[in-house]
Protein backbone atom coordinates (compact mmCIF):
# COMPACT_ATOMS: atom_id res chain seq x y z
CA UNK A 1 0.00 0.00 0.00
CA UNK A 2 1.41 3.52 -0.79
CA UNK A 3 2.13 5.60 1.92
CA UNK A 4 0.57 9.07 1.31
CA UNK A 5 0.64 12.27 3.08
CA UNK A 6 -2.19 14.58 2.18
CA UNK A 7 -2.25 17.47 4.28
CA UNK A 8 1.47 18.13 3.59
CA UNK A 9 3.53 20.67 5.59
CA UNK A 10 0.98 22.95 5.90
CA UNK A 11 0.00 20.46 8.83
CA UNK A 12 2.40 21.69 11.00
CA UNK A 13 0.99 25.06 11.26
CA UNK A 14 -2.65 23.62 12.12
CA UNK A 15 -3.12 25.16 15.73
CA UNK A 16 -6.82 23.18 16.02
CA UNK A 17 -7.01 20.73 18.48
CA UNK A 18 -2.93 21.08 19.03
CA UNK A 19 -1.73 22.69 21.94
CA UNK A 20 1.83 24.75 22.42
CA UNK A 21 4.09 22.05 22.12
CA UNK A 22 2.95 21.78 18.46
CA UNK A 23 3.86 25.09 17.74
CA UNK A 24 6.70 24.57 19.18
CA UNK A 25 6.91 21.69 16.85
CA UNK A 26 6.04 23.64 13.85
CA UNK A 27 8.75 26.50 14.85
CA UNK A 28 11.71 24.19 14.97
CA UNK A 29 11.50 22.69 11.61
CA UNK A 30 10.61 26.08 10.30
CA UNK A 31 13.58 27.93 12.16
CA UNK A 32 15.93 24.47 11.03
CA UNK A 33 15.31 25.56 7.70
CA UNK A 34 15.94 29.00 7.65
CA UNK A 35 19.05 28.03 9.64
CA UNK A 36 19.77 25.65 6.74
CA UNK A 37 19.16 28.04 3.86
CA UNK A 38 21.98 30.73 5.52
CA UNK A 39 24.11 28.39 6.46
CA UNK A 40 24.58 27.74 2.62
CA UNK A 41 24.78 31.38 1.81
CA UNK A 42 26.92 32.41 4.64
CA UNK A 43 29.60 29.12 3.56
CA UNK A 44 29.70 31.02 -0.08
CA UNK A 45 29.75 34.66 1.47
CA UNK A 46 32.62 33.79 3.95
CA UNK A 47 34.87 32.55 1.08
CA UNK A 48 34.99 35.78 -0.24
CA UNK A 49 37.65 36.07 1.71
CA UNK A 50 40.20 34.73 -0.18
CA UNK A 51 39.95 37.82 -2.48
CA UNK A 52 41.95 39.69 -0.47
CA UNK A 53 41.02 42.89 1.97
CA UNK A 54 38.29 44.89 -0.92
CA UNK A 55 36.33 42.68 -1.95
CA UNK A 56 35.66 41.47 1.77
CA UNK A 57 34.65 44.37 3.08
CA UNK A 58 32.57 45.82 -0.29
CA UNK A 59 31.15 42.28 0.72
CA UNK A 60 30.31 43.32 4.80
CA UNK A 61 28.97 46.47 4.09
CA UNK A 62 26.89 45.48 1.77
CA UNK A 63 25.35 43.22 3.88
CA UNK A 64 25.03 46.07 6.44
CA UNK A 65 23.35 47.97 4.02
CA UNK A 66 22.20 45.91 1.21
CA UNK A 67 20.45 48.24 -2.02
CA UNK A 68 22.05 51.61 0.07
CA UNK A 69 19.46 50.78 2.92
CA UNK A 70 21.18 50.18 6.48
CA UNK A 71 18.65 46.72 7.42
CA UNK A 72 22.00 44.73 8.09
CA UNK A 73 20.84 44.81 11.47
CA UNK A 74 17.38 43.89 11.38
CA UNK A 75 18.25 41.30 9.00
CA UNK A 76 21.23 39.65 11.83
CA UNK A 77 18.54 40.28 14.87
CA UNK A 78 16.17 38.12 12.80
CA UNK A 79 18.48 35.25 12.37
CA UNK A 80 19.75 35.64 16.25
CA UNK A 81 15.92 34.98 16.87
CA UNK A 82 16.10 32.20 14.53
CA UNK A 83 18.81 30.86 16.03
CA UNK A 84 18.61 30.99 19.71
CA UNK A 85 14.83 29.32 19.56
CA UNK A 86 16.16 26.41 17.26
CA UNK A 87 19.26 26.04 19.59
CA UNK A 88 17.58 26.41 23.22
CA UNK A 89 14.21 24.74 21.49
CA UNK A 90 16.73 21.32 20.41
CA UNK A 91 18.12 21.37 23.65
CA UNK A 92 14.64 20.76 25.61
CA UNK A 93 13.93 18.19 22.90
CA UNK A 94 17.11 16.37 23.45
CA UNK A 95 16.62 16.29 26.93
CA UNK A 96 12.86 15.18 26.73
CA UNK A 97 12.96 12.67 24.17
CA UNK A 98 15.83 10.51 25.52
CA UNK A 99 13.44 10.57 28.10
CA UNK A 100 14.76 12.43 30.87
CA UNK A 101 12.83 14.98 32.95
CA UNK A 102 9.31 13.61 32.07
CA UNK A 103 6.82 12.15 34.29
CA UNK A 104 6.28 8.06 34.98
CA UNK A 105 4.17 5.90 32.46
CA UNK A 106 1.18 6.00 33.30
CA UNK A 107 -2.49 4.63 32.39
CA UNK A 108 -4.54 7.39 30.30
CA UNK A 109 -7.89 8.64 32.64
CA UNK A 110 -10.46 10.93 31.21
CA UNK A 111 -10.16 13.61 30.66
CA UNK A 112 -6.72 12.43 28.74
CA UNK A 113 -4.49 15.63 30.01
CA UNK A 114 -0.96 14.72 29.14
CA UNK A 115 0.94 14.71 32.19
CA UNK A 116 4.33 14.19 30.54
CA UNK A 117 4.03 18.37 29.70
CA UNK A 118 3.51 19.20 32.92
CA UNK A 119 6.24 19.17 36.05
CA UNK A 120 10.18 19.24 35.17
CA UNK A 121 8.82 19.58 31.49
CA UNK A 122 6.76 22.78 31.70
CA UNK A 123 9.42 24.12 34.08
CA UNK A 124 12.06 23.63 31.07
CA UNK A 125 10.18 25.37 28.83
CA UNK A 126 9.97 28.40 31.13
CA UNK A 127 13.72 28.54 32.17
CA UNK A 128 14.67 28.21 28.36
CA UNK A 129 12.23 30.39 27.49
CA UNK A 130 13.63 33.29 29.96
CA UNK A 131 17.19 32.08 28.76
CA UNK A 132 16.02 33.09 24.99
CA UNK A 133 14.66 36.23 25.87
CA UNK A 134 17.46 37.07 27.85
CA UNK A 135 19.76 36.01 25.30
CA UNK A 136 18.47 37.86 22.61
CA UNK A 137 18.31 41.13 24.02
CA UNK A 138 21.89 41.01 24.93
CA UNK A 139 22.27 39.81 21.09
CA UNK A 140 20.21 42.83 19.86
CA UNK A 141 21.94 45.38 21.92
CA UNK A 142 25.03 44.85 20.75
CA UNK A 143 23.79 44.09 16.95
CA UNK A 144 22.64 47.80 16.93
CA UNK A 145 24.86 49.20 19.36
CA UNK A 146 28.44 47.50 19.42
CA UNK A 147 27.58 47.37 23.62
CA UNK A 148 28.72 44.18 25.18
CA UNK A 149 26.07 44.10 28.29
CA UNK B 1 22.55 3.02 9.37
CA UNK B 2 19.72 2.32 11.46
CA UNK B 3 17.02 5.41 12.10
CA UNK B 4 17.94 5.45 15.93
CA UNK B 5 21.52 5.86 15.36
CA UNK B 6 20.98 8.64 12.91
CA UNK B 7 18.38 10.25 15.69
CA UNK B 8 21.13 9.70 18.03
CA UNK B 9 24.04 11.77 15.76
CA UNK B 10 21.58 13.79 15.45
CA UNK B 11 20.99 14.76 19.03
CA UNK B 12 25.10 14.55 19.85
CA UNK B 13 25.67 16.83 16.78
CA UNK B 14 23.34 19.56 17.88
CA UNK B 15 25.17 19.73 21.34
CA UNK B 16 28.48 20.21 19.89
CA UNK B 17 27.08 23.06 17.38
CA UNK B 18 25.70 24.42 20.74
CA UNK B 19 28.87 24.60 22.18
CA UNK B 20 30.97 25.48 19.16
CA UNK B 21 28.61 27.90 17.89
CA UNK B 22 28.67 29.89 20.89
CA UNK B 23 32.21 30.32 20.53
CA UNK B 24 31.36 31.10 17.17
CA UNK B 25 29.04 34.12 18.24
CA UNK B 26 31.60 34.94 21.10
CA UNK B 27 34.63 35.37 17.96
CA UNK B 28 32.02 37.91 16.65
CA UNK B 29 32.08 39.87 19.46
CA UNK B 30 33.43 39.89 22.71
CA UNK B 31 36.56 37.59 21.70
CA UNK B 32 37.30 39.04 18.79
CA UNK B 33 41.02 40.23 17.99
CA UNK B 34 40.42 44.10 17.56
CA UNK B 35 40.16 47.13 20.67
CA UNK B 36 36.78 48.11 19.31
CA UNK B 37 33.89 45.50 19.13
CA UNK B 38 31.67 47.11 17.17
CA UNK B 39 30.98 44.52 14.62
CA UNK B 40 31.13 47.58 11.67
CA UNK B 41 33.35 50.92 12.28
CA UNK B 42 32.60 53.39 9.30
CA UNK B 43 35.49 55.81 8.49
CA UNK B 44 32.47 58.20 8.98
CA UNK B 45 28.53 57.85 9.38
CA UNK B 46 28.01 59.44 5.97
CA UNK B 47 30.50 56.94 3.86
CA UNK B 48 30.32 53.71 4.25
CA UNK B 49 34.22 52.88 4.18
CA UNK B 50 35.05 50.05 6.61
CA UNK B 51 37.60 51.06 8.52
CA UNK B 52 37.74 49.02 11.83
CA UNK B 53 34.98 46.64 13.51
CA UNK B 54 35.07 42.72 14.11
CA UNK B 55 33.96 42.42 10.80
CA UNK B 56 36.60 44.06 9.20
CA UNK B 57 38.98 42.32 6.71
CA UNK B 58 42.27 42.03 9.08
CA UNK B 59 40.05 40.80 11.97
CA UNK B 60 38.66 38.13 10.79
CA UNK B 61 41.90 36.91 8.97
CA UNK B 62 43.53 36.91 12.24
CA UNK B 63 40.87 34.24 13.62
CA UNK B 64 41.04 32.24 9.96
CA UNK B 65 45.01 31.86 10.81
CA UNK B 66 44.95 30.67 13.83
CA UNK B 67 44.95 26.78 13.91
CA UNK B 68 43.01 26.76 17.01
CA UNK B 69 40.00 28.84 15.63
CA UNK B 70 40.52 26.88 12.03
CA UNK B 71 39.94 23.66 13.66
CA UNK B 72 37.36 24.51 15.54
CA UNK B 73 35.34 25.97 12.59
CA UNK B 74 36.40 22.84 10.32
CA UNK B 75 34.28 20.88 13.00
CA UNK B 76 31.83 23.15 13.42
CA UNK B 77 30.86 22.93 9.64
CA UNK B 78 30.75 19.06 9.90
CA UNK B 79 28.70 19.10 13.26
CA UNK B 80 25.95 21.56 10.67
CA UNK B 81 26.13 20.24 7.42
CA UNK B 82 25.30 16.44 9.09
CA UNK B 83 22.55 17.88 11.23
CA UNK B 84 21.21 20.35 8.80
CA UNK B 85 21.17 18.08 5.32
CA UNK B 86 19.96 14.90 8.08
CA UNK B 87 17.29 17.63 8.94
CA UNK B 88 16.51 18.69 5.63
CA UNK B 89 16.58 14.56 4.91
CA UNK B 90 13.75 13.95 7.81
CA UNK B 91 11.61 16.48 6.89
CA UNK B 92 11.56 16.00 2.78
CA UNK B 93 11.02 12.04 3.89
CA UNK B 94 7.72 13.26 5.45
CA UNK B 95 6.60 15.28 2.47
CA UNK B 96 7.28 12.89 -0.30
CA UNK B 97 6.75 9.45 1.72
CA UNK B 98 8.38 6.04 -0.18
CA UNK B 99 11.06 3.89 -0.59
CA UNK B 100 11.92 5.44 -4.06
CA UNK B 101 11.69 9.22 -2.97
CA UNK B 102 13.53 8.74 0.26
CA UNK B 103 16.56 7.20 -1.98
CA UNK B 104 16.61 10.63 -3.86
CA UNK B 105 16.28 12.82 -1.36
CA UNK B 106 18.94 11.04 0.84
CA UNK B 107 21.30 11.31 -2.19
CA UNK B 108 20.35 14.64 -3.43
CA UNK B 109 21.15 15.68 0.54
CA UNK B 110 24.39 14.37 0.72
CA UNK B 111 25.51 15.30 -2.46
CA UNK B 112 24.45 19.26 -1.86
CA UNK B 113 25.70 18.80 1.87
CA UNK B 114 29.26 17.36 0.41
CA UNK B 115 29.26 20.57 -2.11
CA UNK B 116 28.77 23.09 1.04
CA UNK B 117 31.77 21.07 3.08
CA UNK B 118 33.99 20.82 0.58
CA UNK B 119 33.56 24.89 -0.07
CA UNK B 120 33.49 26.12 3.54
CA UNK B 121 36.27 23.23 4.07
CA UNK B 122 38.38 24.79 1.42
CA UNK B 123 38.03 28.53 3.07
CA UNK B 124 39.37 27.12 6.62
CA UNK B 125 42.18 25.18 4.55
CA UNK B 126 43.16 27.93 2.06
CA UNK B 127 43.06 30.77 5.02
CA UNK B 128 45.18 28.30 7.28
CA UNK B 129 48.07 27.93 4.90
CA UNK B 130 48.24 32.06 4.29
CA UNK B 131 48.57 31.96 7.76
CA UNK B 132 51.90 30.09 7.19
CA UNK B 133 50.96 26.90 8.87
Amino acid sequence: MAIENKKGWISWFNPIKYGFDRWLFAMHRFTGIVIGLYLMAHVFETSNILRGPLTWNNVMVFLDWPFGIHFGPYILSALLLVVVFHALNGLRLTIVENGLMLVKPYRPEYPYKPKSLAGWNFALKIVLGILMIVISIFGIVYIFTGVIL
Amino acid sequence: MRESKIMLLQYLTGLFILVLGTFHMLLLSVLAPTSNKVLYQYSSPTNHTLIGGTLYYSTVTAIYHTLLWGSIFELLLTFLVFHIFNGFRIILSEQFPGAKAEKIITYSMLIIGLIIFIWGSRTIVLMLLQGGI
